[in-house]
């Protein structure tokens, strides 16, 4: 899971394109490594990779903030 | 993809149309000229049960209607009724204050604010731009500070519209601009509550009728049960209803593009010079084949989005195209409308420039026209 987050982030998101390894407790958030657009297009690709519903209230800093954070929520949520 | 409707979707387009020609045609010259807002022809909306429209018939009291036979009914609003402010006033009031009530709420919070919406007792306004936070509007700076039982909010919002006459507010504000804009948070505001102040009613372009202000929050004290969602939750709410707002808000347009073809090609059978109709003359036939083209290839984009969203599918970036090409074909559509008509196009008396006038601010609400390529170019991997 996380090293799909991962390829996922590194190839479609990073605002400038450049290269940057992500690491999986890297903010992505405050640093504004991922933007709105950005985030949007996680949750669609989150959604239709792992067959998950991420309901929008759900997109906060404490389950979106780190490749680590969204694994942990995307378990829970598959537990649920 | 079936974009066709049924015979009772379009029975109640039909039913829509023809209460707005009959009931909410009065005086629009008027009420232009005075930038008055129509409170008579709002509350007979609501009696007729178009403020209720895709709100369950629990809160609204009127029957439930799925969201494309709304959107369907949107667009008929646009076609029967020739005040565009009026359409563009219950759009906003749906999709940005009642849909996220709706959608994020709890069942507290709707029964206490949705049946006084859908009823048109109470005004709702959707307050997020602020003097420093316009398209760059995750940098809002309207400050919550959280206290014992609630949040004290303290900034401005301006451009809002209906905030002169709201009777509550759906606003933004962060709750640690450390945070950026993942501390923003949603909040309901009551008019009365201390410390909120709505100002003055703007003068304006167009959409004369929905009048347009600002808000100052002064140490305003609002309690936990009127934050909408989650903390911090407040972009996630803000982007879900500006993609809704941006598929629904200008499906009266839509409308009013139709009405307006259809008086342009009138006048062109009509008016006669060098002894034959206008509409005979190619340049003349020519524009109004433009105004069908923008037409047709709106609406086609406008069932698409309606498509998508009912089904449950991401429409990003289906959402930033509709807004973009609806709000330019309107305005493109309006300028060939007023050259259609001549120098009758342009006296206010013949009700052609008001349309024109009106479809500007669609270029701006809801994001410019820049922005919606801006996020069409991040979407297309640019
Ligand atoms: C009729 C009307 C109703 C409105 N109703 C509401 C409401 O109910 N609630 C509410 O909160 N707000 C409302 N607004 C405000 C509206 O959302 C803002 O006007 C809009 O987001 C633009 O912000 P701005 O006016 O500060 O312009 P700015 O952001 O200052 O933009 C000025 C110019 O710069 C361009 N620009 C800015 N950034 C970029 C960029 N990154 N790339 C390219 N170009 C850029 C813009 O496209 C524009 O041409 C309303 C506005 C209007 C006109």
């Amino acid at each position: 899971m996380k090293s799909q987050l991962r390829q996922y982030i590194q190839e479609t998101l990073l605002e400038n394109g450049a290269p940057h390894a992500v690491q999986d407790d890297e903010n992505l958030l405050g640093s504004g490594l991922v933007d709105s657009v950005g985030m949007m297009s996680l949750v669609l690709f989150i959604e239709e990779t792992f067959g998950v519903a991420v309901p929008p209230e759900d997109v906060t800093i404490e389950h979106f903030l780190s490749i680590d954070t969204i694994a942990t929520y995307l378990e829970a949520r598959v537990a649920a | 993809m079936d974009f066709s409707w049924s015979d009772e979707q379009r029975a109640f387009r039909d039913r829509v149309v023809a209460f707005a020609r009959e009931s909410l045609n009065d005086d629009l010259r008027t009420l232009d000229a005075q930038g008055a807002f129509p409170r008579v022809l709002w509350d007979r909306c609501a009696a007729f049960g178009l403020l209720g429209l895709a709100v369950p018939e629990a809160y609204s009291g009127t029957p439930d209607v799925d969201f494309l036979t709304a959107m369907l009914a949107m667009e008929g609003l646009g076609y029967g009724c020739r005040e565009n402010g009026l359409a563009f006033g219950i759009n906003a009031q749906l999709w940005t204050v009642q849909l996220p009530l709706l959608r994020f709420g709890t069942n507290a919070q709707k029964e206490r604010w949705l049946p006084r919406l859908c009823r048109g007792e109470w005004i709702g306004a959707h307050a997020i731009t602020e003097p420093e936070a316009g398209s760059d509007i995750f940098n809002l700076q309207t400050h919550a500070r959280r206290v014992e039982g609630g949040y004290v909010l303290h900034g401005a919002k301006c451009l809002v519209s209906f905030a002169p006459i709201a009777d509550l507010a759906l606003i933004f504000a962060t709750l640690d601009p450390a945070l950026g804009k993942w501390g923003i948070t949603a909040f309901v505001v009551e008019k009365g509550t201390p410390g909120f102040h709505a100002g003055p009613v703007q003068e304006k372009m167009g959409l004369r009728t929905v009048p347009i202000g600002a808000f100052t929050f002064d140490d305003c004290f609002v309690p936990d049960e009127n934050r909408i969602g989650p903390e911090g939750a407040g972009v996630s709410i803000s982007t879900h209803s500006l993609e809704w707002e941006r598929c629904c808000i200008l499906a009266s347009q839509l409308g009013a593009m139709e009405r307006q073809l259809e008086t342009a090609i009138a006048f062109a059978r009509e008016r006669k010079q060098f002894g034959q109709a206008i509409g005979k003359f190619q340049s003349v036939a020519h524009r109004i084949t433009d105004m069908k083209l923008r037409l047709e290839t709106a609406r086609l984009l406008l069932y698409k989005v309606a498509w998508l969203k009912q089904n449950n599918k991401s429409a990003m970036l289906e959402a930033a195209l509709l807004k973009l090409y609806i709000s330019e074909s309107f305005v493109a559509s309006g300028l060939d409308a007023i050259r259609v008509h001549g120098g009758r196009g342009y006296l206010t008396e013949n009700e052609v420039e008001r349309d024109l006038r009106d479809a500007i601010g669609g270029l701006l609400y809801a994001g410019t026209s820049d922005i919606q390529r801006n996020i069409i170019a991040r979407l297309l991997g640019l």
